[in-house]
């Protein structure tokens, strides 16, 4: 089977109306083989510098969040040591031995309601 | 035209070569890419493609602190400081520097091995912190270096030192909870496959990179209650100097659910330095690890079991001799004169042997029969658990043994033994969970170390409570008991105790076995007892021992038990009855 296009210009569509503007542009300019090579291949290196650009800052984007995970490292480290000196300040050895405690008396014994 | 025709020659000529070469070229790289495709991936992956291990932290333990969570062993990153001598080009102005910021963390002679020129590794200082490395880094030496490890940190030192164990060089759980949940604590590292950088800086670049995070370690919560735990400790160690005996443990359960509120030994260590330890012995958590025969305490198991059967009542009466005759051995009282008709309630307060071998008898039909031996088994053994692993969650328990009475062993005059604590090896755990039964109204609590689990919000989830047997002796028989007990204990030491609380016990007073005998001259003391308001709220039991000593329960156990009571008392805020 084959296939036809069939195109009917009328009379009046085929003619110029008042008040229209036509041109017709014809380059002077021919491209050769050659040229078209060379754009091709410049049109490669432009796509070729874009994807290196983006990889490019892909990685510095790497960096970055190395940069943030030591820095989370480091805090994570500082937050460990505090609690350990937290620790270690109220461990009950250390508050028993304190000017404070050593300041405290006995207490009497306590006295309930109703006894 | 020759010439042309030699041009065209010469011209198809190179053409030939031009095309040799390529093809070699080709060929070359049909070899090297196709060919050996997988052996170069495999460099180029080896080359640039770094896995990284990221480590897990490990679980920290926590214990109660009346009713609040605190750390009790906690991870701390330490540096190991090196040096590389052949680097170093301010000799001195390195050694000022771990002088003035290290200082007592610097190795031995530091000094000489930061002079040594030919050598490019020496380690100057162990355990530095964070903020003395920081410091160095500062005064930015040549040669410097610091290596991180983690470390545990036990900010209360010996504090239940047993029960929480200590982690080796090697980074392995050893004894009580680390050594039980070493797998559990240490969580699961991470991996990293990336390609890296010269300073090895994962990049996302690449189809191969897995990045799977590490699990960190389960945060366990003991039911270990912080302030019990260290007035316990106090309490066994000034009772231990004043006998002057050479160990000594002690266990304070919640007998309504068998969680334990403290837990140690004498002697005792210091976790974080473990590696100094000279007398294995203090790893050891007597109350768990360590089986024994209690003595004397077991007498309140064999009334239990005589009251809960119907043989006896506390106010049955029997003729006391101070002797018994079992088969062919004479069994005798500690506590001669007694003598004449009496109660078993008076049998208990004076701790005659002979009442409780009169209980085992009437267990049976009149002797110490099969039928009573296996009535006293399946009290002991089956209800109360005694003899047998408890499941307590530290490392390394002893089952114990209590010889059942189908074994050849397990005759008339063995059984007439058990009635007062020989004859059966027991750990503490199982006798102070096996009391809080015959004490709370009749139900069995596995005794238990661990309260739940810490999430990653900081909250606590409890850890589904373990079965429970009840039934295990009548609520009338616990009743019973519970006045016995107390009645036992304020016929000698009324006044020991805070006014109007009830608090009772038993003493036990057991001979040690030498080279296959039972020796009268080294005896073990122990104490066993409950004490509380309206129902028992904690029980205590207390053993002291020492090689070549004759203690005894009520000389040198009872007095540990009652200092941990009364201040007990005060630290729950019980309220006295009338």
């Amino acid at each position: 089977m084959s296939y036809s296009t069939t195109a009917t210009y009328s009379r009046r569509r085929s003619n110029w109306n008042r008040n229209q503007n036509t041109v017709a542009f014809t380059s002077a300019v021919k491209l050769g083989p050659i040229t078209h090579t060379v754009l091709v291949a410049l049109m490669i290196t432009v796509l070729g510098l874009i994807y290196l650009t983006q990889a490019t800052k892909a990685t510095s984007y790497d960096y970055e969040a190395q940069k943030i995970d030591t820095k989370i490292a480091e805090l994570s480290d500082e937050k460990t040591d505090l609690e350990v000196e937290n620790a270690r300040l109220t461990a009950l050895s250390e508050v028993q031995s304190s000017s404070v405690a050593r300041a405290m008396t006995k207490p009497s014994t306590p006295a309930y309601v109703g006894n | 035209m020759p010439n042309d025709v030699k041009v065209n020659h010469r011209i198809k000529f190179l053409a030939i070569i031009c095309l040799a070469v390529m093809a070699v070229f080709v060929m070359r790289l049909f070899y090297l890419q196709i060919v050996e495709h997988d052996k170069y991936i495999a460099l180029a992956n080896k080359e640039q493609l770094k896995r990284l291990s990221i480590p897990a932290k490990r679980g920290e333990i926590y214990m109660m602190d009346d009713g609040r969570l605190t750390k009790v062993v906690l991870n701390q990153t330490v540096y190991t400081m090196f040096v590389d001598p052949a680097i170093v080009d301010e000799p001195e102005k390195v050694k000022d520097a771990i002088r003035e910021v290290v200082g007592g963390n610097a190795v031995d002679g530091f000094s000489k091995l930061v002079d040594k020129k030919e050598t490019r590794y020496q380690v100057v200082a162990k355990t530095v912190t964070r903020t003395q490395a920081q410091l160095i880094k500062k005064r930015q030496l040549k040669g410097i270096g610091f290596q991180a490890e983690s470390r545990r940190v036990y900010p209360e030192k010996k504090l239940a030192a047993q029960t929480l164990g200590f982690v080796n060089f090697e980074g392995n759980g050893q004894y009580g909870i680390e050594g039980m949940f070493d797998k559990e604590l240490k969580g699961k590292n991470g991996l990293l496959q990336s390609v890296t950088d010269v300073s090895n800086v994962p990049l996302t670049i690449g189809n191969k990179n897995i990045d799977l995070p590490a699990q960190d370690g389960r945060n366990i919560v003991l039911t270990l209650d912080r302030n019990i735990q260290a007035y316990s400790e106090q309490a066994l160690a000034r009772g231990v100097k004043r006998s002057g005996a050479d160990s000594g443990s002690v266990i304070v359960m919640d007998p309504n659910t068998g969680k334990v509120l403290a837990m140690s030994s004498l002697p005792t260590y210091d976790p974080s330095k473990y590696n100094v330890v000279t007398n294995a012995q203090a790893f050891n958590l007597g109350a768990v690890n360590n089986p024994y025969e209690p003595g004397s305490v077991m007498k309140t198991f064999t009334m239990a079991t005589g009251i809960d059967t119907g043989a006896v009542k506390p106010s049955s009466t029997y003729v006391n001799t101070d002797y018994i005759k079992v088969e062919d051995r004479t069994i005798t009282n500690a506590s001669k004169g007694e003598t004449g008709t009496i109660t078993f309630q008076h049998a208990l307060n004076w701790s005659l042997n002979t009442g409780m071998v009169t209980v085992a008898e009437r267990l049976g039909n009149g002797t110490i029969d099969s039928k009573a031996r296996s009535t006293m088994y399946r009290y002991l053994h089956d209800k109360f658990k005694l003899g047998e692993l408890t499941g307590i969650e530290v490392s390394g328990e002893a089952a114990g043994r209590i010889i059942a009475p189908d074994e050849a062993d397990g005759n008339a005059v063995r059984y007439s033994n058990m009635t007062f604590g020989q004859g059966m090896d027991l750990t503490m755990v199982q006798v102070a969970a096996g009391f809080g039964a015959m004490v709370n109204g009749g139900t069995y609590y596995s005794p238990t170390v661990i309260e739940g689990a810490v999430d990653k919000d900081g909250q606590l989830v409890k850890a589904a409570p373990k079965p429970a047997q009840p039934n295990v002796i009548s609520p009338s028989t616990s009743s019973q008991m519970r006045d016995m007990v107390i009645k036992a204990r304020r016929a000698f030491y009324a006044s020991s105790d805070l006014p109007g609380y009830r608090v009772g016990g038993k003493t036990g007073t057991s001979q040690t076995i030498v080279n296959g005998s039972y020796e009268n001259g080294q005896t073990i003391a122990t104490y066993l007892g409950f004490g509380g308001d309206t129902k028992p709220r904690y029980v205590i039991m207390v053993e002291v021992s020492g090689k070549g000593k004759n203690l005894a329960g009520n000389i040198d156990a009872m007095p540990i038990f009652t200092d941990i009571s009364n201040w007990t008392i005060d630290y729950l805020k019980l309220q006295p009855q009338r």
